[in-house]
Parts: C-alpha cells; structure tokens; sequence
C-alpha cells in the first residue's frame, strides 16, 4: 500500500518590497562623472603595489591603503580582453528591479587594456559558439545625451577583430 | 595551548526539495533532538546554543529568537550567524571556538535552511555590489559558470567531465538515505539536461533542498567521559578572498581563498601527500565542475590533474580517494547546513557509522571544507585520534 501523501496545510504568501537608496562613493562617484560627461573609463591606482583598477575603488583589498590621488588615474579601454562568461538561458528574478532577467544573456568578464584587475559587464555575442576566451571585445558606450552617469552608460561589449 | 575539540554528537533531517507540513522551527529540532540523542545528553547538558542561515532566503531577519523554543538557545549564551555558503562549517568553527577558550565543555550548533520559502538566486544576487556587479552576476550560477569556463580553458577539462562528477555523485547520494536527489544518472542523462547557465546545466547545479544539521562539541576531559567514538577537530582555517578577478590570474598571479586555506592547513600540520594522510574528502561541491577544479586549489593534486582523477574513478565512493561519498552538495543544498553536513559526513566516515556510503577505505583523518560568501573558505581537518 502506498503511505497516504500529507495534504498541505496552511501558508502564507508574502513579498517583500522595500525600498532602498546606496551610495556609489567617492571614487566610483567620480569614474561615472567621467564616464557621464567624457565618455571614458578609468582605472585608479594602488600607490604601494601599482595595480591599476577598472572598476576603480578607494582602497586596495591587498595593501590597505587609499587609492585617490585623482593625478595617477589613468584612461583605459574601451576594447580589453574576454577573460571568461557565462550564458543564461533560464531567466531569474533581479533583486535590483524586481522584473525577470531577459534571456539570452551572455556576461564576460573583462579585462580592459590598460587595467590589471577585472570587470563584468553584458555581452552582445549571445551565440556560445562564438564566445571565446581571450577574444577581443569593445565598450560600446551611449551617447552623450542618453548617459546618466551609472554602470548601463555602457550597453555592452562587442565583439571586435583584431 | 587551547583546549582540543570533539564532535560527540551528530544528527541531521532527511532532506528534500519540499516539506509543506513543517515549519522552519520543527524542521531544526527535527535535527537537535538526533543529534542530542547521538551523544546521549540533554538540552539541559548544553552550555551555549548557535545556529546558522542565509537570512534572506525565508525572508526572515534575526530568526534565531523566534527560533529558541526550537533550537533550545533560551536562556544560554548563543548567536545567530550568516556567513553565506560557508555558514554551516562556520558554526562548527564557532562551536570550537567556545570550547576551545575553555569557557565551555558542551555545545550544540544547528545549520538549517527551507529552501521552499524563497527565492534564492535574487537572495544571493544581494550579496554583490548593487552598482556595478548586482546587474550582471546573477546569483551564485553566474560565478560559478564563469570560473567553469575558465577552468576548463586552463585545464583541459570537458563538459564530459562534469558530467562524469554529476553521475558519480548520484550513485553515492543513492547509498545516502538523508540525500534529496537519489536519482541515478548516466553521463549521457546529465549531458542532456536543460541548460542553465552555460556551461552549467540543471544537473551540474546543487538542487535548492530544505534541511537541517546538528552537531553537539565536547572539550576534551567531557569528551572522554561520555564518548566511545569522539571525532576530533584536530584544526581549521578560514580564507576570506579579494573582492575581483584574482581568481582568474588574468592581469595578475592567480590566487583564490581556497589555494591559501590549502596550503596553511597542510603546512600547519605536516601534511606533505594529503591524498595519503587524509582518506575521505567531503567537499563543498555546489557545481559539477567543483570537484576537480578544487581538489587542484586545494593543494591536494597538482594543476590540471583534477579531471583527470575523474576519468580514473579515483575519486569515486570505493576509490582512491573518496570525495563527498555523501553525494555532496551536488545532491542536498539546504545552504546554511550545507557546510555543516560536509563535516558531519566528514566525522561519520571517520566513526565508520555512514552506513551504505561508508567508505571501503579505513578513514583516520578527514577533509571537510565549505564555500560560499564572495568566494572564502573554510577547510577543516578532522582525526580518529587526538594527535
């Protein structure tokens, strides 16, 4: 005889939905001022080991120490190096937005030239077939007049050949 | 010197994809009351209480105070942690810590976890920088998936091969009658499965299972007193990781949090040939790719030589070198007791008490490790023997 399944008793639903407003910082304020009016990306550097950061942040995880001097920062990209990806094909909620991932959606991680630590950021290409490790890719970065100085003032990255 | 540190009792739920008719509270004493039985003591014999979650995922801040009645916290010193995937191995690390400083001869720590509550994967997503990160790194999939593709691109390894651990793990989640997926699979049925997130499939991502674990820790003289079979928790480290893409060693040297646990823990105890001087490994393995890519992080086999080991069978439950003989993480992910299983299943192979998924090999010392915040780690070394 087969044990008699338990019938589901009580449950509550419930969503939370909260409301809530972080702020960026002081350097990474400043990189999407620069990328807001200028159109370019920078990296900061650590004074005491040297690595340049795209993203940029304030103080190096390594050595402690502030990354500010706004006189070392340096442009890097747009075109860097695929590092590695991933591809979704099953969508999911984003906790940013509360809406469903759109799919395809193909993220790299970047490494722009001129920098020494990564980002990530949304690909094009969405065909694994054609996404490889160390392809080249480019920023494509919005015009001026559709910029408002956070991370989609770049669309994408692109595939490019050289 | 601190005290030494025992695991006296041990005890865990069944665990499962749903259980509508239990509450999150029910679902913990389910695993106390197992574990306080296991080493034949009352609630009223432990000193101190702590329990372990990933607060989100039931959507449930602070939970441990609803929780007291249930995990028998009132009136005792005790706290609620959340460190993630790792959160389990951590309340075993802070049951030592207790015990350790002497303050304590008894305590309990409980991971839990009701993954049917929630959403977890916009749960994890929190966890990154809303600015920059939180857009594109989708939940835990998304890191995973992209230290897959790149260890395969460093190693050689195939999509075959994580079929090859999926399909290994099923046969020793069979043997494990508290795994929730028992199913067994080919390597044909796991290359089949739907994608998820390139080049991870259904199969090759932990399922989202609900359970819970206790342990009940001993100081040494306690230890000695009420147990025929003390497993002791002979040291442990734990690595948090840079934020970024050391883990890829583009642009720089490559370096995780799991090669600098490795290393201090072998070092710390004269390990030379891990794969030798410890003879079970219960891994923190949420991705089929986990296991290979990981022993190599670990120190415990050189560089590219993980997959390998797969295409041997070495690692399989009557193999060379077991790894989550439990059928791991791949086969039960209730995360916050996730880590704490690992070193359960760790203690019971090394008390010859896992039954079905017993090892064949004799295990005197044990591997368990957990995983999981913004990639840190926690590797533990437990012994038949005091010393």
């Amino acid at each position: 005889m087969k044990p008699k399944v338990q019938e589901e008793l009580i449950y509550l639903d419930m969503t939370l939905k909260l409301p809530f407003k972080w702020r960026t910082g002081e350097t990474m304020g400043e990189f999407f001022r620069e990328l807001k009016e200028n159109g370019i990306l920078y990296a900061n550097q650590c004074p005491t080991c040297g690595r340049a950061f795209c993203l940029p942040k304030t103080v190096c995880t390594r050595d402690h120490t502030r990354c500010t001097e706004r006189s070392k920062w340096i442009p890097v990209g747009p075109k860097g190096t695929l590092v590695t990806f991933f591809m979704a094909e099953q969508s999911f909620l984003l906790p940013t937005t509360g809406e469903m991932l759109k799919i395809p959606f193909a993220v790299g991680i970047i490494l722009l030239d001129g920098a020494m630590v990564t980002l990530q950021h949304q690909l094009e290409e969405t065909d694994t077939e054609k996404i490889k490790p160390f392809m080249r890719v480019e920023a494509v970065i919005k015009p001026k007049e559709e910029r408002k100085g956070n991370i989609y003032d770049i669309v994408h990255f692109k595939t490019i050949n050289e | 010197m601190s005290n030494r540190v025992a695991i006296v009792g041990i005890g865990q739920t069944t665990h499962s994809g749903r259980r509508p008719y239990v509450n999150d509270g029910e679902l913990i004493y389910d695993a106390v009351t197992k574990a306080l039985a296991d080493a034949d003591l009352s609630i009223n014999d432990m000193e101190s209480v702590m329990l372990g979650n990933m607060d989100l995922f039931e959507g449930h801040s602070l939970n441990d105070a609803m929780l007291n009645l249930y995990s028998g916290a009132a009136g005792k010193p005790g706290f609620k942690m959340n460190t993630g995937g790792t959160v389990g191995s951590m309340m075993a690390i802070q049951g030592w810590y207790h015990i350790a400083s002497g303050l304590y001869d008894l305590c309990l720590v409980i991971g839990w976890e009701k993954h049917d509550e929630g959403p977890a994967t916009p749960a994890i997503s929190t966890i990154t920088d809303p600015a920059v990160d939180r857009p594109f790194l989708v939940g835990a999939i998304g890191g995973l998936a992209t230290v897959s593709v790149a260890y395969m691109q460093r190693s050689g390894c195939k999509l075959e091969h994580a079929a090859m651990v999926r399909a290994n793990a099923s046969q020793a989640a069979a043997r494990n009658p508290n795994a929730h997926m028992r199913e067994i699979y080919s390597v044909e049925d796991v290359m089949k499965a739907r994608m998820v997130m390139y080049p991870l499939n259904l199969l090759m991502c932990c399922p989202t299972s609900l359970g819970a674990c206790a342990l009940v820790l001993a100081s040494e003289s306690k230890a000695k007193k009420i147990s025929k079979k003390p497993v002791w928790m002979k040291d442990h480290v734990t690595v948090h990781v840079e934020y970024g893409g050391a883990q890829f060693g583009i642009g720089e040297k490559r370096w995780t949090s799991h090669m600098e646990a490795g290393a201090k823990l072998f070092k710390r105890n004269n390990i030379t040939k891990p794969m030798k001087e410890t003879q079970v490994f219960e891994m923190y393995d949420p991705f089929a790719f986990a296991i290979p890519m990981w022993l190599e992080d670990f120190l415990i086999c050189e560089p590219s030589e993980g997959w390998k080991l797969i295409e041997k069978g070495a690692l399989k439950l009557e193999g060379e070198y077991p790894v989550s003989p439990s059928g791991g993480v791949l086969c039960t992910n209730s995360i916050g007791d996730s880590a704490l299983l690992r070193v359960a299943e760790a203690a019971l192979q090394i008390r010859g008490d896992a039954g079905e998924h017993q090892v064949t090999r004799e295990v005197k010392q044990a591997l368990a490790s957990g995983f999981g915040g913004s990639f840190w780690s926690d590797l533990l070394l437990l012994s038949k023997t005091m010393d």
